[in-house]
C-alpha cells in the first residue's frame, strides 16, 4: 500500500510546533514525522530507547483469524546504523506499531499490551479489531 | 469561585442530562473530534524517538490535567453549569453501575461486534459517529472485563500502593520506571498476563474497545477516568506535603538517555506552552467534591 499517503495533517502540525517552540532540535522533529509514517514510508528508521540502532525484526506473512498480516522489512534496512523498521499491514492496510523502551511492541489498536515481536503485536491488533478493517489515514 | 468536579455516582438525573447534552453539542460542532485527534497526535511511545509529553513520561499527569481543563472549558462554553465528573473505579466496579445506564454513558458493547447499543453514545441513536479511529467501525465499542480472558478493575489496594509512594517520579522517567507515584498510577509494569496493568492503564484495558487504542477519547468515559486520575494526583500532593509535586526538577543533560525526550518542571509542554509547575495548584479553578 505504498501509494497511500500516510502522513496526517496533525503530524505535520506537531512537528512544526515543536520546531517553533525550540523544545527539540529540528532533526528530532523530523524523526518524529518519519516515525509516524513508518508503517508505509520507505525511508524511516528505528532507534532503541537510548538512540542506538535496534535489532532488525523478522519479516512475516501469514493468515491469522482470516486476516492477512504481513511485516516487510523497510527499504532502509541495509543503511548503516539504521535498521529495524518493518512495514506491518493487516489485509494490506498499514498498522502503526510503536516500540516500548524494553524493545517490546504496541499497536495503535491496543496501546496497553506490549508484545515481544511485531508479529505478536499484529496478531494482538487483529484480536481487538474483531473483523473491522483498519482505517486508511489519508489526508 | 472554584467549581466542583463531582463523583459521577452522586450526579442527579438533571446533572447527567446536562453533561451528556454538552458533550453531544461539542460532537455536533466538530470540536469533540479535535480532542480525539490531539490525543492521537501526542501518543508517543518511549521506545521510539522524540519528545513524549502525554504518556510513559513524567508529564502524563500535568498534560492530561491541561487536556481535561480544555475539554471542560469547551463544555462550559455550551453550558456554564457543567463540569467533568470523576469515576472512582475502586468503588464503582460493576457493569451494572449507574455510570453505564441509558441516561448517562450507556452500557457494554454487544458480544458479536462489541458495539455499544444503549445510551446517548450508541451509534444507532444517531448522535455519536466515530470518525477518528484506527478501524473503520463508525460505532463506539466496549468490551468490559475482557470476557475472553477475564480481568478486574483496579482494586483499592492497587491505588493505595501508588498513593503511598512519597516520590513523584523516578528514573528512567518512562514506562520502565518501577517506583514513584506517576508510573504506579499511570500503570506500566513489566508483568505478564493479567498482571500487566495497574490503575489508569488497567481501566483503559477493562473498558476495552475504543478505550484500548490511540483514539480512546472517542469513549466519553475517557474523561471520567482522567478526572479521577487527576483527583488522585491532587490528593497525593495533599498527603505528601513535603514532596516535590513534580519531577524531574531539571532537564536531563546532553548524553543522558532522556535528553530532550521528557519535560522537566519548568519546561514548556506542547501544545499549550505551559509548564508543569504552573499546573500544580488548581483549587482556585476547580475542586473535587
Amino acid at each position: 500500500m505504498k501509494t497511500d499517503r500516510p502522513v496526517r495533517g496533525v503530524v505535520t502540525r506537531r512537528s512544526a510546533l515543536l520546531v517553533a517552540l525550540g523544545a527539540v532540535p529540528t532533526a528530532i522533529a523530523i524523526a518524529v514525522t518519519a516515525r509516524r509514517s513508518r508503517s508505509t514510508g520507505p525511508d524511516s528508521g528505528e532507534v532503541t530507547a537510548d538512540g542506538a540502532p535496534g535489532p532488525a525484526p523478522d519479516g512475516f506473512d501469514e493468515m491469522y483469524r482470516g486476516r492477512r498480516i504481513r511485516g516487510v522489512p523497510g527499504a532502509d534496512r541495509a543503511a548503516p546504523g539504521r535498521q529495524g523498521s518493518l512495514e506491518v499491514t493487516v489485509d494490506g492496510r498499514p498498522l502503526h506499531l510503536m516500540r516500548r523502551a524494553d524493545n517490546t511492541y504496541l499497536s495503535m489498536v491496543d496501546h496497553y499490551a506490549a508484545y515481544p515481536t511485531p508479529l505478536e503485536a499484529a496478531r494482538g491488533a487483529v484480536d481487538e479489531l474483531h473483523g473491522q478493517p483498519l482505517r486508511l489515514h489519508t489526508t | 469561585m472554584a467549581y466542583i468536579r463531582q463523583n459521577q455516582s452522586t450526579l442527579t438525573a438533571a446533572q447527567k442530562k446536562r453533561f451528556v447534552a454538552a458533550v453531544l453539542a461539542l460532537k455536533r460542532k466538530g470540536q469533540y473530534d479535535d480532542f480525539v485527534r490531539t490525543h492521537i497526535e501526542f501518543y508517543v511511545s518511549d521506545g521510539d524517538g522524540g519528545l513524549r509529553v502525554a504518556h510513559m513520561t513524567p508529564s502524563f499527569l500535568p498534560w492530561h490535567r491541561k487536556f481535561l481543563l480544555d475539554f471542560e472549558q469547551a463544555l462550559q462554553r455550551v453550558d456554564s453549569g457543567v463540569s467533568v465528573p470523576y469515576w472512582d473505579w475502586t468503588a464503582d466496579r460493576s457493569p451494572a453501575a449507574s455510570l453505564w445506564a441509558d441516561d448517562f454513558l450507556g452500557g457494554n458493547g454487544r458480544r458479536s461486534d462489541r458495539q455499544v447499543m444503549t445510551g446517548p453514545f450508541a451509534y444507532q441513536n444517531g448522535n455519536w459517529k466515530i470518525t477518528e479511529s484506527e478501524s473503520e467501525a463508525e460505532y463506539l465499542t466496549r468490551d468490559f472485563g475482557r470476557p475472553h480472558d477475564p480481568m478486574d478493575l483496579p482494586k483499592p489496594e492497587d491505588l493505595a500502593v501508588a498513593m503511598r509512594d512519597p516520590r513523584y517520579d523516578a528514573e528512567p522517567w518512562n514506562s520502565l520506571t518501577e517506583t514513584g507515584f506517576r508510573n504506579r498510577l499511570e500503570g506500566w509494569t513489566s508483568g505478564r498476563g493479567n498482571d500487566r496493568w495497574r490503575n489508569h492503564n488497567q481501566v483503559h484495558r477493562w473498558v476495552g474497545g475504543h478505550m484500548l487504542g490511540a483514539s480512546s477519547v472517542n469513549d466519553p468515559v475517557f474523561w471520567l477516568n482522567h478526572a479521577f486520575v487527576d483527583l488522585c494526583w491532587s490528593r497525593w500532593y495533599e498527603r505528601h506535603g513535603d514532596a516535590a509535586p513534580y519531577l524531574p526538577a531539571e532537564p536531563p543533560r546532553p548524553g543522558q538517555p532522556q535528553f530532550r525526550r521528557i519535560i522537566a518542571a519548568e519546561e514548556r509542554m506542547p501544545p499549550w506552552d505551559v509548564r508543569p509547575v504552573d499546573l500544580i495548584e488548581h483549587k482556585q479553578l476547580y475542586r473535587y467534591g
